[in-house]
């Protein structure tokens, strides 16, 4: 890896942490977005998009709701597609070396938002003067803070790493990375579980088997089955909304489902 | 921008300028650029509202106070926050102009509407961008990728950020017009709640045809029983295909139901495939 390639791919850990900083959350700063990206930077978009689909499922249930920091999806997804390309790893390997960096990550996300307060007493002194340009370089100091982070997080590991973890690997024995291999297959299942968690109520846990046996059975794929939810969803929504309070809404949703199975 | 003529329509001198407008609805992207966990988002908050403010308190003293109040605590999902923000600016505009009349105002009640907003905003939110859109949005995506299309990132981006970037500016636009009378009606109404009810129930769809598709687990385990070989793979499809991967999402589904922590499964899934592929039963 060029040193050049290596500021590329730390110029793209900052774009990846301002996404959801900066920009708003355009998801720039999953796998399936910064794998491709990663790719192109080596030369081998190919690569970066399959790792990007892999890594994605993986870590598909990390996302940053509330105030905690989640495990960085930025500087794993991007360090893992690159040590992917220039070491010719497979994808259960990569997958594997994922998420401790992304663990890493995770630490210098935590220092950034414990930093930032002394830019939060920056803006605090700029409205004791009624000086609005004051919380205008507040807000872009946090922002520094964050990009110089990440640009460096990934550029020293693009750097150090590439030339130590080829070597690294070979060194893991067949077994382990055979299991590895196998956990890669798992790991979607952690996921899928959190997503489950997140969606999950009373009444609606039949309608994660709808998908299940669409796939698992009938082998419609991933773009059938959203269509087939789709039109369940509508269907409900439409006999659910005329008129009713709140309450009486969802009280309702269930027996419609039910029926609903019933004439399917 | 139909509407904002009828937004500007309403008050003859509203602070919501097309001008203002663009610049506020710029303003709500970096909402977590100086996040701290303290106050979180609350320089975010308080850069979004300074267009407005700049016009409504030119003067340092009233800016100051203003800005102090928009510098409280304040933390929801950032593709909703415009609502927020919107309501925000029309409340501002209404206080200052009672005030004017000579009216007692507190202020202070705009951060607690400001408060009482941003939970259940952030719960519809998290919901319906994190637990379906983007799901649905990356389930599609990756099953496309990982044939290594360019297709599967691209369809991934359209599909979360067209709705993503409508909800943003149509949430300004609302916030402001109709302050917080819209959510609120929105939320007796049962709108919201059957909008995420049915939101829920298509991720749903798409996550257990996900568990089906995603999850790859098999045995190469036989059982030798009186010189007969059974092959284990081939009893457990005979009674359900991919059963191994859809008792493994559900039992780490019960592991997290525990309170067990997701870092902890995480590696736990990796020393077990490793042990396994040891032992020789994966």
């Amino acid at each position: 890896m060029s040193v050049i390639q290596a500021v590329l791919l730390g110029l793209l850990g900052g774009l990846g942490i301002w996404d959801s900083r900066v920009m708003g959350l355009w998801m720039f700063e999953r796998p399936l977005l910064l794998g491709p990206l990663a790719g192109l930077i080596l030369g081998d978009l190919q690569t970066g998009i399959i790792l990007g689909a892999s890594l994605e499922l993986v870590m598909m249930g990390v996302v940053g709701i509330g105030s905690a920091t989640p495990p960085d999806t930025v500087s794993g997804s991007i360090l893992a597609t690159a040590f992917a390309i220039t070491s010719n790893l497979d994808v259960s390997a990569a997958v594997a070396l994922a998420l401790p960096i992304a663990t890493l990550g995770q630490l210098v996300g935590i220092l950034v938002r414990t930093g930032n307060a002394f830019f939060v007493s920056k803006a605090d002194k700029a409205a004791e003067r009624g000086d609005y340009s004051g919380i205008d370089r507040a807000l872009w100091g946090g922002a520094a803070l964050f990009f110089v982070s990440y640009f460096l997080l990934v550029f020293t590991g693009a750097l150090l790493g590439s030339a130590v973890i080829g070597q690294f690997v070979d060194m893991i024995p067949e077994s382990v990375s055979n299991g590895l291999s196998v956990a890669s297959g798992m790991l979607p299942a952690l996921g899928i579980a959190i997503l489950m968690q997140l969606l999950f109520n009373k009444k609606n846990v039949a309608f994660f088997f709808v998908g299940w046996v669409l796939t698992a059975l009938i082998g419609v794929d991933t773009v059938g089955a959203a269509v087939v939810g789709t039109t369940i969803a509508y269907i409900i929504f439409q006999y659910a909304k005329d008129g009713k309070p709140a309450a009486a809404v969802s009280a309702e949703q269930g027996e419609l489902s039910d029926d609903l199975g019933g004439e399917l | 921008m139909g509407n904002l003529n009828q937004i500007n329509g309403t008050a003859e001198d509203s602070v919501m300028t097309k001008e203002i407008f663009k610049k506020t609805f710029w303003r709500t992207f970096p909402l977590q650029a100086c996040f701290c966990y303290e106050r979180m988002q609350n320089v975010g908050f308080a850069y979004q509202m300074i267009p407005a403010l700049k016009k409504l308190y030119p003067d340092k003293k009233d800016a100051s106070q203003a800005l102090k109040r928009h510098l409280a605590i304040f933390n929801t999902t950032p593709c909703v926050v415009s609502f927020i923000t919107g309501a925000a600016i029309a409340m501002e505009e209404k206080f200052k102009k009672a005030r004017e009349n000579g009216e007692e105002c507190d202020e202070e009640s705009i951060n607690a509407v400001k408060t009482a907003l941003m939970g259940p905003l952030a719960g519809i939110g998290d919901s319906f961008f994190w637990g379906t859109l983007r799901i649905i949005a990356a389930g599609i995506g990756a099953s496309l990728a990982a044939q290594g299309t360019i297709l599967g990132p691209l369809v991934f981006f359209l599909l979360y950020n067209i709705p993503h970037l409508l909800v943003r500016y149509q949430g300004l636009k609302l916030g402001y017009k109709s302050g917080v009378s819209f959510l609120e009606n929105m939320a007796q109404g049962g709108v919201i709640a059957l909008l995420t009810d049915v939101a829920k129930i298509l991720g749903l769809v798409v996550v257990g045809s996900m568990c089906a598709s995603m999850v790859a687990l098999s045995t190469p385990l036989v059982i030798t029983i009186d010189g007969a070989s059974v092959v284990l793979q081939d009893v457990f499809d005979s009674i359900l295909p991919n059963i191994l991967p859809l008792g493994l999402t559900f039992a780490i589904y019960k592991l997290l139901q525990k309170g067990i922590k997701t870092t902890t499964v995480l590696w736990g899934i990796i020393l077990l495939g490793i042990l396994g592929s040891v032992i020789g039963i994966f």
